[in-house]
Protein backbone atom coordinates (compact mmCIF):
# COMPACT_ATOMS: atom_id res chain seq x y z
CA UNK A 1 0.00 0.00 0.00
CA UNK A 2 1.39 3.18 -0.99
CA UNK A 3 1.04 6.50 1.00
CA UNK A 4 -0.82 8.20 -1.25
CA UNK A 5 -3.83 5.17 -0.66
CA UNK A 6 -3.47 5.39 2.89
CA UNK A 7 -6.90 6.48 4.42
CA UNK A 8 -7.07 7.41 8.18
CA UNK A 9 -9.23 6.28 10.46
CA UNK A 10 -11.48 9.26 12.03
CA UNK A 11 -13.74 8.06 14.85
CA UNK A 12 -16.71 10.98 15.48
CA UNK A 13 -18.82 11.03 19.14
CA UNK A 14 -21.77 12.19 17.93
CA UNK A 15 -24.74 13.10 20.33
CA UNK A 16 -28.14 11.49 19.14
CA UNK A 17 -30.18 14.63 19.20
CA UNK A 18 -27.65 16.99 17.02
CA UNK A 19 -24.37 16.14 15.71
CA UNK A 20 -26.14 12.54 14.79
CA UNK A 21 -29.00 13.79 12.65
CA UNK A 22 -26.01 15.71 11.26
CA UNK A 23 -24.68 13.38 9.97
CA UNK A 24 -27.58 11.74 8.91
CA UNK A 25 -28.61 14.70 7.21
CA UNK A 26 -25.17 14.93 5.32
CA UNK A 27 -25.92 11.12 3.80
CA UNK A 28 -28.96 11.98 2.98
CA UNK A 29 -28.32 14.97 1.16
CA UNK A 30 -25.73 12.78 -0.86
CA UNK A 31 -22.61 14.91 0.43
CA UNK A 32 -19.44 13.07 -0.83
CA UNK A 33 -17.92 11.74 2.63
CA UNK A 34 -14.71 9.95 3.32
CA UNK A 35 -15.25 6.27 3.77
CA UNK A 36 -12.63 7.67 6.88
CA UNK A 37 -15.59 7.92 9.46
CA UNK A 38 -16.55 5.75 12.12
CA UNK A 39 -19.29 7.44 14.31
CA UNK A 40 -20.43 6.39 17.99
CA UNK A 41 -23.43 7.53 18.90
CA UNK A 42 -23.87 8.65 22.03
CA UNK A 43 -27.02 10.31 24.12
CA UNK A 44 -25.65 13.49 24.64
CA UNK A 45 -21.74 14.77 24.12
CA UNK A 46 -22.71 15.33 27.93
CA UNK A 47 -21.74 11.77 27.99
CA UNK A 48 -18.08 11.21 25.93
CA UNK A 49 -15.81 10.71 28.78
CA UNK A 50 -12.52 11.83 28.14
CA UNK A 51 -11.33 8.12 28.37
CA UNK A 52 -13.37 7.11 25.94
CA UNK A 53 -11.39 9.64 23.66
CA UNK A 54 -7.93 8.54 24.32
CA UNK A 55 -9.13 4.64 24.47
CA UNK A 56 -10.29 5.28 20.46
CA UNK A 57 -6.53 6.74 20.06
CA UNK A 58 -5.14 3.82 21.76
CA UNK A 59 -7.28 1.25 19.49
CA UNK A 60 -5.75 2.90 16.39
CA UNK A 61 -7.74 6.25 15.78
CA UNK A 62 -5.25 8.92 13.65
CA UNK A 63 -7.88 11.35 14.92
CA UNK A 64 -11.28 11.55 17.43
CA UNK A 65 -13.82 14.31 16.99
CA UNK A 66 -16.23 15.03 19.65
CA UNK A 67 -18.89 16.73 18.50
CA UNK A 68 -22.80 17.54 19.83
CA UNK A 69 -25.27 20.26 19.93
CA UNK A 70 -24.76 24.00 19.59
CA UNK A 71 -24.26 25.81 23.22
CA UNK A 72 -27.62 25.90 24.42
CA UNK A 73 -29.14 23.66 22.30
CA UNK A 74 -28.70 20.69 24.57
CA UNK A 75 -31.26 18.11 24.81
CA UNK A 76 -29.97 18.41 28.49
CA UNK A 77 -29.55 21.64 29.35
CA UNK A 78 -25.96 21.46 29.60
CA UNK A 79 -24.02 18.16 28.82
CA UNK A 80 -22.25 19.92 25.79
CA UNK A 81 -21.21 22.53 28.24
CA UNK A 82 -20.05 19.74 30.54
CA UNK A 83 -18.30 18.34 27.80
CA UNK A 84 -16.37 21.57 26.64
CA UNK A 85 -15.09 21.78 29.83
CA UNK A 86 -14.16 18.22 29.66
CA UNK A 87 -12.72 18.55 26.62
CA UNK A 88 -10.10 21.19 27.17
CA UNK A 89 -8.92 19.38 29.47
CA UNK A 90 -8.39 16.67 27.22
CA UNK A 91 -6.96 19.00 24.59
CA UNK A 92 -3.98 19.75 27.61
CA UNK A 93 -3.63 16.05 28.07
CA UNK A 94 -3.36 15.08 24.13
CA UNK A 95 -1.13 18.53 23.82
CA UNK A 96 1.23 17.10 26.88
CA UNK A 97 1.66 13.76 25.28
CA UNK A 98 2.90 14.91 22.12
CA UNK A 99 0.39 14.12 19.61
CA UNK A 100 -0.57 15.96 17.04
CA UNK A 101 -2.92 18.91 18.01
CA UNK A 102 -5.15 18.13 14.28
CA UNK A 103 -5.88 14.63 16.19
CA UNK A 104 -8.44 15.50 18.24
CA UNK A 105 -11.05 18.00 17.67
CA UNK A 106 -14.55 20.13 18.59
CA UNK A 107 -16.87 20.59 16.82
CA UNK A 108 -20.93 21.71 17.46
CA UNK A 109 -23.09 20.86 14.12
CA UNK A 110 -27.00 20.66 14.26
CA UNK A 111 -29.15 18.13 13.06
CA UNK A 112 -30.10 20.62 9.51
CA UNK A 113 -26.06 21.07 9.24
CA UNK A 114 -25.19 18.13 6.92
CA UNK A 115 -23.21 20.20 4.82
CA UNK A 116 -20.68 21.25 7.55
CA UNK A 117 -20.69 18.12 9.21
CA UNK A 118 -19.68 16.67 6.00
CA UNK A 119 -16.76 19.44 5.45
CA UNK A 120 -15.64 18.95 8.89
CA UNK A 121 -14.85 15.13 8.49
CA UNK A 122 -13.34 16.14 4.76
CA UNK A 123 -11.10 18.87 6.36
CA UNK A 124 -10.21 16.47 8.98
CA UNK A 125 -9.25 13.52 6.86
CA UNK A 126 -7.25 15.92 4.49
CA UNK A 127 -5.03 17.32 7.58
CA UNK A 128 -5.16 13.36 9.06
CA UNK A 129 -3.81 12.29 5.58
CA UNK A 130 -0.68 14.77 5.53
CA UNK A 131 0.08 13.81 9.55
CA UNK A 132 -0.15 9.70 8.48
CA UNK A 133 -0.64 7.34 11.22
CA UNK A 134 -1.06 8.42 14.71
CA UNK A 135 2.31 7.10 16.60
CA UNK A 136 -0.40 5.75 19.03
CA UNK A 137 -1.80 3.13 16.22
CA UNK A 138 -0.94 -0.77 17.16
CA UNK A 139 1.07 -2.89 15.31
CA UNK A 140 -1.23 -4.80 13.10
CA UNK A 141 -4.32 -2.24 12.97
CA UNK A 142 -4.56 -0.13 9.33
CA UNK B 1 -6.34 30.65 74.91
CA UNK B 2 -4.69 31.05 72.09
CA UNK B 3 -5.98 32.86 69.13
CA UNK B 4 -6.20 31.66 65.35
CA UNK B 5 -3.25 33.43 63.43
CA UNK B 6 -1.46 33.14 66.69
CA UNK B 7 2.28 32.51 66.31
CA UNK B 8 4.05 30.94 69.43
CA UNK B 9 7.17 29.00 70.49
CA UNK B 10 5.90 25.69 72.70
CA UNK B 11 7.42 22.86 74.02
CA UNK B 12 6.25 19.31 75.72
CA UNK B 13 6.00 20.10 79.71
CA UNK B 14 7.19 16.70 80.37
CA UNK B 15 10.86 16.39 79.91
CA UNK B 16 11.40 13.05 78.41
CA UNK B 17 9.22 14.49 76.06
CA UNK B 18 10.60 17.47 75.00
CA UNK B 19 13.97 15.97 74.76
CA UNK B 20 12.72 13.18 72.64
CA UNK B 21 11.11 15.86 70.78
CA UNK B 22 12.61 16.94 67.58
CA UNK B 23 12.36 20.32 68.76
CA UNK B 24 10.75 20.52 72.10
CA UNK B 25 8.27 17.46 72.15
CA UNK B 26 5.07 19.96 70.88
CA UNK B 27 3.41 17.79 68.57
CA UNK B 28 4.24 14.76 70.22
CA UNK B 29 1.98 16.59 73.30
CA UNK B 30 -0.43 18.44 71.55
CA UNK B 31 -1.46 14.25 69.68
CA UNK B 32 -1.23 12.73 73.19
CA UNK B 33 -3.10 15.18 74.59
CA UNK B 34 -6.17 15.60 72.25
CA UNK B 35 -6.34 11.24 72.59
CA UNK B 36 -5.90 11.60 76.37
CA UNK B 37 -8.85 13.67 76.59
CA UNK B 38 -10.84 12.07 73.62
CA UNK B 39 -10.73 14.56 71.21
CA UNK B 40 -10.45 12.00 69.20
CA UNK B 41 -10.14 7.99 69.11
CA UNK B 42 -6.71 7.49 67.93
CA UNK B 43 -3.62 9.19 66.79
CA UNK B 44 -1.32 8.29 63.75
CA UNK B 45 2.19 7.67 64.75
CA UNK B 46 5.16 6.22 63.40
CA UNK B 47 6.35 2.80 64.66
CA UNK B 48 9.71 2.20 64.20
CA UNK B 49 11.32 -0.66 62.78
CA UNK B 50 15.07 0.66 63.01
CA UNK B 51 16.68 4.11 63.75
CA UNK B 52 15.73 5.42 60.59
CA UNK B 53 12.76 3.86 59.10
CA UNK B 54 9.01 3.66 60.10
CA UNK B 55 5.83 1.96 59.38
CA UNK B 56 2.85 4.11 60.21
CA UNK B 57 0.09 2.89 62.85
CA UNK B 58 -2.67 3.66 64.41
CA UNK B 59 -2.81 3.64 68.31
CA UNK B 60 -5.04 4.96 71.36
CA UNK B 61 -2.59 3.79 73.59
CA UNK B 62 -1.78 7.50 75.11
CA UNK B 63 2.00 6.28 76.33
CA UNK B 64 2.73 5.62 72.51
CA UNK B 65 1.70 8.78 71.22
CA UNK B 66 4.21 10.33 73.72
CA UNK B 67 7.23 7.79 73.25
CA UNK B 68 6.48 8.99 69.13
CA UNK B 69 8.37 11.94 68.92
CA UNK B 70 11.47 13.06 66.77
CA UNK B 71 11.55 13.55 62.91
CA UNK B 72 12.27 10.67 60.73
CA UNK B 73 13.58 11.90 57.52
CA UNK B 74 14.13 8.31 55.71
CA UNK B 75 10.39 8.00 56.09
CA UNK B 76 8.94 8.96 53.01
CA UNK B 77 5.23 7.25 53.32
CA UNK B 78 2.11 9.37 52.70
CA UNK B 79 -0.29 9.74 56.27
CA UNK B 80 -3.40 10.63 54.38
CA UNK B 81 -5.14 7.36 53.83
CA UNK B 82 -4.95 6.96 57.49
CA UNK B 83 -7.42 9.33 58.16
CA UNK B 84 -9.97 8.00 55.95
CA UNK B 85 -13.27 7.05 57.82
CA UNK B 86 -11.32 7.69 61.23
CA UNK B 87 -11.61 10.05 63.89
CA UNK B 88 -8.11 10.50 64.81
CA UNK B 89 -5.26 13.13 65.13
CA UNK B 90 -2.08 12.87 63.19
CA UNK B 91 0.75 14.46 62.57
CA UNK B 92 1.76 15.60 58.69
CA UNK B 93 4.05 16.67 56.34
CA UNK B 94 2.71 19.27 53.86
CA UNK B 95 2.15 16.67 51.53
CA UNK B 96 0.20 14.52 54.15
CA UNK B 97 -2.27 17.32 54.73
CA UNK B 98 -2.36 18.14 51.33
CA UNK B 99 -3.63 14.71 50.64
CA UNK B 100 -5.97 15.14 53.37
CA UNK B 101 -7.26 17.81 52.18
CA UNK B 102 -8.23 16.43 48.60
CA UNK B 103 -9.47 13.69 50.47
CA UNK B 104 -12.16 15.68 51.97
CA UNK B 105 -13.16 17.95 49.35
CA UNK B 106 -14.00 13.99 47.87
CA UNK B 107 -15.65 13.24 50.68
CA UNK B 108 -12.87 10.30 51.69
CA UNK B 109 -12.22 12.32 54.82
CA UNK B 110 -14.41 14.32 57.70
CA UNK B 111 -12.27 17.43 58.82
CA UNK B 112 -14.49 17.96 61.03
CA UNK B 113 -13.32 14.45 62.94
CA UNK B 114 -9.75 14.69 61.91
CA UNK B 115 -7.05 17.09 63.85
CA UNK B 116 -3.89 17.61 61.63
CA UNK B 117 -0.67 19.10 63.10
CA UNK B 118 1.34 20.21 60.17
CA UNK B 119 5.31 19.98 60.19
CA UNK B 120 7.49 22.20 58.36
CA UNK B 121 9.13 19.93 55.76
CA UNK B 122 12.45 20.19 53.76
CA UNK B 123 12.25 16.77 52.44
CA UNK B 124 12.44 13.51 52.92
CA UNK B 125 14.73 9.91 51.70
CA UNK B 126 13.95 6.96 49.97
CA UNK B 127 14.70 4.08 52.81
CA UNK B 128 16.36 1.83 50.08
CA UNK B 129 18.13 5.24 48.80
CA UNK B 130 19.20 5.79 52.94
CA UNK B 131 21.08 2.67 53.22
CA UNK B 132 22.85 2.79 50.21
CA UNK B 133 23.71 6.08 50.95
CA UNK B 134 25.15 4.95 54.26
CA UNK B 135 27.20 2.40 52.73
CA UNK B 136 28.80 4.61 49.97
CA UNK B 137 29.07 8.03 51.31
CA UNK B 138 28.62 7.58 55.29
CA UNK B 139 30.70 4.37 55.36
CA UNK B 140 28.57 3.30 57.98
CA UNK B 141 27.09 -0.01 58.35
CA UNK B 142 23.32 0.74 58.11
CA UNK B 143 22.61 -1.78 61.25
CA UNK B 144 25.04 0.30 63.11
CA UNK B 145 23.06 3.68 63.27
CA UNK B 146 21.66 4.69 66.36
CA UNK B 147 20.26 8.03 65.57
CA UNK B 148 19.55 10.54 62.66
CA UNK B 149 19.08 14.59 62.39
CA UNK B 150 19.15 17.62 60.19
CA UNK B 151 21.48 20.28 61.32
CA UNK B 152 22.75 23.67 59.44
CA UNK B 153 22.52 22.32 56.17
CA UNK B 154 23.99 19.09 56.98
CA UNK B 155 22.40 15.45 57.82
CA UNK B 156 24.27 13.97 60.36
CA UNK B 157 24.50 9.64 61.31
CA UNK B 158 25.29 8.70 64.66
CA UNK B 159 26.13 5.13 64.94
CA UNK B 160 25.65 2.58 68.17
CA UNK B 161 29.28 2.97 69.46
CA UNK B 162 28.78 6.83 69.72
CA UNK B 163 30.61 8.00 66.35
CA UNK B 164 29.06 10.98 64.65
CA UNK B 165 29.31 11.63 60.87
CA UNK B 166 28.02 14.94 59.23
CA UNK B 167 27.42 15.43 55.27
CA UNK B 168 26.50 18.68 53.84
CA UNK B 169 23.34 17.70 52.16
CA UNK B 170 24.27 19.33 48.58
CA UNK B 171 27.06 17.07 48.49
CA UNK B 172 24.98 14.38 49.06
CA UNK B 173 22.60 15.18 46.35
CA UNK B 174 25.25 16.20 43.98
CA UNK B 175 26.04 12.54 44.62
CA UNK B 176 22.73 11.14 43.84
CA UNK B 177 21.38 10.67 47.55
CA UNK B 178 20.04 12.53 49.58
CA UNK B 179 16.50 14.29 49.04
CA UNK B 180 13.76 12.33 46.69
CA UNK B 181 13.55 14.60 43.43
CA UNK B 182 10.36 15.22 44.07
CA UNK B 183 11.42 16.91 47.37
CA UNK B 184 13.66 18.87 46.34
CA UNK B 185 11.07 20.86 43.91
CA UNK B 186 7.90 20.06 46.48
CA UNK B 187 6.34 23.94 46.35
CA UNK B 188 4.82 23.52 50.03
CA UNK B 189 7.62 23.44 53.23
CA UNK B 190 4.76 25.75 55.52
CA UNK B 191 1.63 23.34 55.95
CA UNK B 192 -0.59 26.50 55.99
CA UNK B 193 -3.55 24.04 55.49
CA UNK B 194 -2.86 22.33 58.38
CA UNK B 195 -4.75 22.88 61.91
CA UNK B 196 -1.75 23.54 63.39
CA UNK B 197 1.71 24.43 61.47
CA UNK B 198 4.71 23.36 63.48
CA UNK B 199 8.45 23.13 62.46
CA UNK B 200 12.11 24.83 64.37
CA UNK B 201 12.51 27.74 61.51
CA UNK B 202 12.56 30.75 63.91
CA UNK B 203 13.82 29.26 66.73
CA UNK B 204 16.95 31.11 67.58
CA UNK B 205 18.81 31.41 70.97
CA UNK B 206 18.77 29.19 73.95
CA UNK B 207 15.79 27.81 72.99
CA UNK B 208 17.10 26.22 69.54
CA UNK B 209 16.42 22.46 69.47
CA UNK B 210 14.30 22.44 72.57
CA UNK B 211 11.15 24.58 71.54
CA UNK B 212 9.15 24.35 68.23
CA UNK B 213 7.24 27.03 66.22
CA UNK B 214 3.83 26.63 66.02
CA UNK B 215 1.08 28.69 64.10
CA UNK B 216 -2.69 28.41 65.11
CA UNK B 217 -4.45 27.61 61.20
CA UNK B 218 -7.74 27.38 62.62
CA UNK B 219 -10.26 26.74 64.98
CA UNK B 220 -9.60 23.03 65.11
CA UNK B 221 -6.14 24.07 65.69
CA UNK B 222 -6.92 26.37 68.54
CA UNK B 223 -9.20 23.51 69.86
CA UNK B 224 -6.06 21.48 69.61
CA UNK B 225 -3.92 23.65 70.99
CA UNK B 226 -6.20 24.74 73.85
CA UNK B 227 -6.83 21.12 75.32
CA UNK B 228 -2.75 20.60 75.26
CA UNK B 229 -2.34 23.87 77.60
CA UNK B 230 -5.36 23.09 79.28
CA UNK B 231 -4.46 19.12 79.94
CA UNK B 232 -0.93 20.56 81.38
CA UNK B 233 0.62 18.98 78.35
CA UNK B 234 2.67 21.96 76.84
CA UNK B 235 3.64 25.31 77.42
CA UNK B 236 3.65 28.34 74.74
CA UNK B 237 4.81 32.07 74.45
CA UNK B 238 4.13 34.44 71.48
CA UNK B 239 7.10 34.23 69.30
CA UNK B 240 8.50 37.22 68.71
CA UNK B 241 9.08 39.39 65.62
CA UNK B 242 12.50 38.28 65.22
CA UNK B 243 11.50 34.50 64.63
CA UNK B 244 8.59 34.91 63.01
CA UNK B 245 10.84 37.24 60.05
CA UNK B 246 13.98 34.56 60.12
CA UNK B 247 10.62 31.47 59.46
CA UNK B 248 9.72 33.40 56.50
CA UNK B 249 12.91 33.94 55.35
CA UNK B 250 14.09 30.32 55.14
CA UNK B 251 10.71 29.55 53.99
CA UNK B 252 11.27 31.78 51.08
CA UNK B 253 14.65 30.78 50.62
CA UNK B 254 13.98 27.00 50.50
CA UNK B 255 10.99 28.28 47.85
CA UNK B 256 13.26 29.06 45.63
CA UNK B 257 15.99 26.85 45.81
CA UNK B 258 12.98 24.38 44.81
CA UNK B 259 11.84 26.70 41.87
CA UNK B 260 15.31 25.62 40.62
CA UNK B 261 15.70 22.23 41.14
CA UNK B 262 12.04 22.32 39.32
CA UNK B 263 13.43 23.70 36.26
CA UNK B 264 16.70 21.54 36.42
CA UNK B 265 14.39 18.39 36.43
CA UNK B 266 11.86 19.10 34.08
CA UNK B 267 13.36 20.06 30.96
CA UNK B 268 12.01 21.06 27.80
CA UNK B 269 10.93 18.72 25.27
CA UNK B 270 9.95 18.56 21.90
CA UNK B 271 6.56 17.10 21.34
CA UNK B 272 7.76 13.98 19.53
CA UNK B 273 10.29 13.34 21.60
CA UNK B 274 8.09 13.43 24.92
CA UNK B 275 5.55 11.21 23.09
CA UNK B 276 8.15 8.60 22.94
CA UNK B 277 9.61 9.00 26.27
CA UNK B 278 6.37 8.51 27.65
CA UNK B 279 6.13 5.13 25.94
CA UNK B 280 9.14 4.25 26.46
CA UNK B 281 8.79 4.61 29.97
CA UNK B 282 5.16 3.03 30.79
CA UNK B 283 6.79 0.07 28.48
CA UNK B 284 8.12 -1.19 31.55
CA UNK B 285 4.64 -1.01 33.69
CA UNK B 286 3.80 -4.33 34.80
CA UNK B 287 0.35 -3.07 35.94
CA UNK B 288 0.81 -3.82 39.77
CA UNK B 289 -0.96 -1.09 40.73
CA UNK B 290 1.24 -0.09 43.64
CA UNK B 291 0.92 3.39 42.78
CA UNK B 292 -2.57 3.77 42.75
CA UNK B 293 -2.65 2.50 45.67
CA UNK B 294 -0.08 4.53 47.61
CA UNK B 295 -1.78 7.86 46.13
CA UNK B 296 -2.77 9.91 48.41
CA UNK B 297 -5.01 11.92 46.56
CA UNK B 298 -6.79 9.05 45.04
CA UNK B 299 -10.60 8.44 46.20
CA UNK B 300 -11.21 5.10 45.03
CA UNK B 301 -10.23 2.84 48.09
CA UNK B 302 -11.49 -0.88 47.12
CA UNK B 303 -13.34 0.19 44.44
CA UNK B 304 -10.99 1.33 41.99
CA UNK B 305 -11.04 0.23 38.48
CA UNK B 306 -8.05 1.46 36.78
CA UNK B 307 -6.15 -1.15 36.74
CA UNK B 308 -8.57 -3.45 35.29
CA UNK B 309 -8.21 -1.51 31.94
CA UNK B 310 -4.91 -3.24 31.34
CA UNK B 311 -5.21 -6.09 29.02
CA UNK B 312 -2.11 -7.44 27.65
CA UNK B 313 -3.94 -8.85 25.21
CA UNK B 314 -4.79 -5.10 24.10
CA UNK B 315 -1.13 -4.38 22.54
CA UNK B 316 -1.67 -0.92 23.43
CA UNK B 317 1.49 1.61 22.50
CA UNK B 318 0.85 3.44 25.87
CA UNK B 319 -0.50 1.56 28.95
CA UNK B 320 -4.27 2.53 29.22
CA UNK B 321 -4.10 1.88 32.97
CA UNK B 322 -2.06 5.21 33.18
CA UNK B 323 -4.20 7.11 30.73
CA UNK B 324 -6.66 7.03 33.28
CA UNK B 325 -5.14 7.80 36.51
CA UNK B 326 -3.51 10.69 34.70
CA UNK B 327 -7.03 12.05 33.43
CA UNK B 328 -7.97 11.36 37.53
CA UNK B 329 -5.26 13.27 39.04
CA UNK B 330 -3.80 15.75 37.06
CA UNK B 331 -6.14 18.38 38.74
CA UNK B 332 -5.21 17.02 42.09
CA UNK B 333 -1.47 15.17 42.17
CA UNK B 334 0.55 16.97 45.18
CA UNK B 335 3.71 15.72 44.08
CA UNK B 336 4.62 14.15 46.83
CA UNK B 337 6.39 11.11 45.21
CA UNK B 338 4.53 7.88 46.77
CA UNK B 339 4.11 6.20 43.21
CA UNK B 340 7.78 6.55 42.26
CA UNK B 341 8.50 5.62 45.62
CA UNK B 342 6.92 2.00 45.31
CA UNK B 343 7.81 1.29 41.49
CA UNK B 344 9.10 -1.59 40.98
CA UNK B 345 10.05 -1.45 37.96
CA UNK B 346 11.60 2.61 38.69
CA UNK B 347 9.34 4.12 36.36
CA UNK B 348 9.81 8.12 37.59
CA UNK B 349 6.06 8.05 37.52
CA UNK B 350 5.98 11.19 39.63
CA UNK B 351 7.50 13.42 37.55
CA UNK B 352 5.49 11.76 34.57
CA UNK B 353 2.31 13.02 36.45
CA UNK B 354 3.88 16.57 37.45
CA UNK B 355 4.02 17.20 33.50
CA UNK B 356 0.49 17.19 32.92
CA UNK B 357 -1.23 18.24 36.59
CA UNK B 358 1.94 21.02 36.57
CA UNK B 359 0.20 23.32 33.84
CA UNK B 360 -3.27 21.75 34.07
CA UNK B 361 -3.28 23.20 37.68
CA UNK B 362 -1.06 26.18 36.71
CA UNK B 363 -3.74 27.07 34.23
CA UNK B 364 -6.48 26.48 36.38
CA UNK B 365 -4.66 28.88 39.36
CA UNK B 366 -5.03 25.58 41.50
CA UNK B 367 -3.04 24.40 44.43
CA UNK B 368 -4.23 20.94 45.48
CA UNK B 369 -4.79 20.60 49.18
CA UNK B 370 -4.33 24.52 50.09
CA UNK B 371 -7.61 25.99 50.12
CA UNK B 372 -10.35 23.92 51.26
CA UNK B 373 -12.90 26.63 50.08
CA UNK B 374 -12.15 25.49 46.68
CA UNK B 375 -13.96 22.51 45.24
CA UNK B 376 -11.67 20.57 42.52
CA UNK B 377 -11.29 22.24 39.29
CA UNK B 378 -13.12 20.06 37.26
CA UNK B 379 -16.49 20.06 39.22
CA UNK B 380 -16.28 24.04 39.38
CA UNK B 381 -16.63 24.59 35.73
CA UNK B 382 -18.87 21.99 35.69
CA UNK B 383 -21.20 24.10 38.21
C1 LIG C 1 10.83 14.78 57.23
C2 LIG C 1 10.74 16.02 58.03
C3 LIG C 1 11.38 17.18 57.57
C4 LIG C 1 11.30 18.34 58.32
N1 LIG C 1 11.91 19.47 57.82
C5 LIG C 1 11.76 20.64 58.52
C6 LIG C 1 12.31 21.83 58.04
O1 LIG C 1 12.97 21.85 57.00
N2 LIG C 1 12.10 22.98 58.73
C7 LIG C 1 11.38 23.00 59.90
O2 LIG C 1 11.18 24.05 60.48
N3 LIG C 1 10.85 21.88 60.37
C8 LIG C 1 11.03 20.71 59.73
N4 LIG C 1 10.46 19.56 60.20
C9 LIG C 1 9.70 19.65 61.44
C10 LIG C 1 10.59 19.50 62.65
O3 LIG C 1 11.56 18.51 62.43
C11 LIG C 1 9.75 19.04 63.84
O4 LIG C 1 8.95 17.95 63.51
C12 LIG C 1 8.87 20.14 64.31
O5 LIG C 1 9.66 21.25 64.65
C13 LIG C 1 8.06 19.70 65.52
O6 LIG C 1 8.96 19.40 66.54
P1 LIG C 1 8.44 18.69 67.84
O7 LIG C 1 9.60 18.44 68.73
O8 LIG C 1 7.30 19.45 68.36
O9 LIG C 1 7.94 17.33 67.21
P2 LIG C 1 7.91 15.92 67.92
O10 LIG C 1 7.28 16.02 69.23
O11 LIG C 1 9.26 15.32 67.79
O12 LIG C 1 6.89 15.14 66.98
C14 LIG C 1 7.25 14.80 65.70
C15 LIG C 1 6.05 14.21 65.05
O13 LIG C 1 6.39 14.02 63.69
C16 LIG C 1 6.02 12.73 63.29
N5 LIG C 1 6.95 12.35 62.21
C17 LIG C 1 8.25 12.04 62.31
N6 LIG C 1 8.76 11.74 61.11
C18 LIG C 1 7.75 11.88 60.22
C19 LIG C 1 7.65 11.69 58.83
N7 LIG C 1 8.70 11.32 58.10
N8 LIG C 1 6.47 11.87 58.24
C20 LIG C 1 5.38 12.24 58.97
N9 LIG C 1 5.42 12.44 60.30
C21 LIG C 1 6.60 12.26 60.92
C22 LIG C 1 6.14 11.88 64.51
O14 LIG C 1 5.30 10.75 64.42
C23 LIG C 1 5.67 12.85 65.59
O15 LIG C 1 4.30 12.83 65.71
C24 LIG C 1 10.57 18.37 59.52
C25 LIG C 1 9.94 17.21 59.96
C26 LIG C 1 10.01 16.05 59.24
C27 LIG C 1 9.32 14.82 59.74
S1 LIG D 1 6.85 16.08 49.01
FE1 LIG D 1 7.21 18.04 50.04
S2 LIG D 1 6.10 17.86 51.96
FE2 LIG D 1 6.29 15.77 51.15
S3 LIG D 1 8.14 14.93 52.10
FE3 LIG D 1 8.77 15.88 50.17
S4 LIG D 1 9.36 18.01 50.69
FE4 LIG D 1 8.19 17.16 52.39
S1 LIG E 1 0.11 10.78 41.38
FE1 LIG E 1 1.98 10.21 42.52
S2 LIG E 1 2.92 12.19 43.10
FE2 LIG E 1 0.80 12.64 42.47
S3 LIG E 1 -0.35 12.61 44.41
FE3 LIG E 1 -0.50 10.51 43.53
S4 LIG E 1 1.21 9.36 44.45
FE4 LIG E 1 1.59 11.57 44.81
S1 LIG F 1 3.97 0.95 40.46
FE1 LIG F 1 5.14 0.99 38.52
S2 LIG F 1 4.85 -1.08 37.63
FE2 LIG F 1 3.28 -0.84 39.23
S3 LIG F 1 1.49 -0.08 38.11
FE3 LIG F 1 2.59 1.74 38.88
S4 LIG F 1 3.96 2.36 37.19
FE4 LIG F 1 3.26 0.24 36.76
S1 LIG G 1 -27.97 16.39 23.49
FE1 LIG G 1 -26.57 17.07 21.98
S2 LIG G 1 -25.00 17.82 23.29
FE2 LIG G 1 -26.45 17.23 24.77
Amino acid sequence: MTDKEWEPKIVAFCCNWCSYGGADTAGMGRFQQPSSLRIIRVMCSGRIDPMHVLNAFLEGADAVLVTGCHIGDCHYVNGNYKAEVRYRFLEEMVRELGLEPERLQLNWISASEGEKFANFVRDVTAQIRQLGPSPLKPEGVN
Amino acid sequence: MVKVGDRLLGYATDPDVRSRGASGGLVTAVLAAALEKGLVEGVVVLKRMDEYEAIPVITDDVQEVLASGGSMHAVPVNLAKHAVGRKIAMPGKPCDVRGVIEQAKRNGVDLESTYIVGLNCGGTMHPVVTREMLVRMYEIDPEDVSGEEIEKGKLIFRTKDGEEKAIPIDDLEEAGYGRRENCRYCTVKIPTSADLACGNWGVIGELAGNATFCEVMNEKGKRLLDNAIEAGFVDVRPADEKAIAIREKVNSAMLSLGSEWKEKVFTEMPDQERLSYYMEQFADCIHCGACKEVCPVCTCGEDSKCTMFHSLADNYRMSMYHMVRLLHLSDSCIGCGQCSDVCPVDIPVTSIFRRFADPAQKKRNYEPGMDLTRPPFLEVMLK
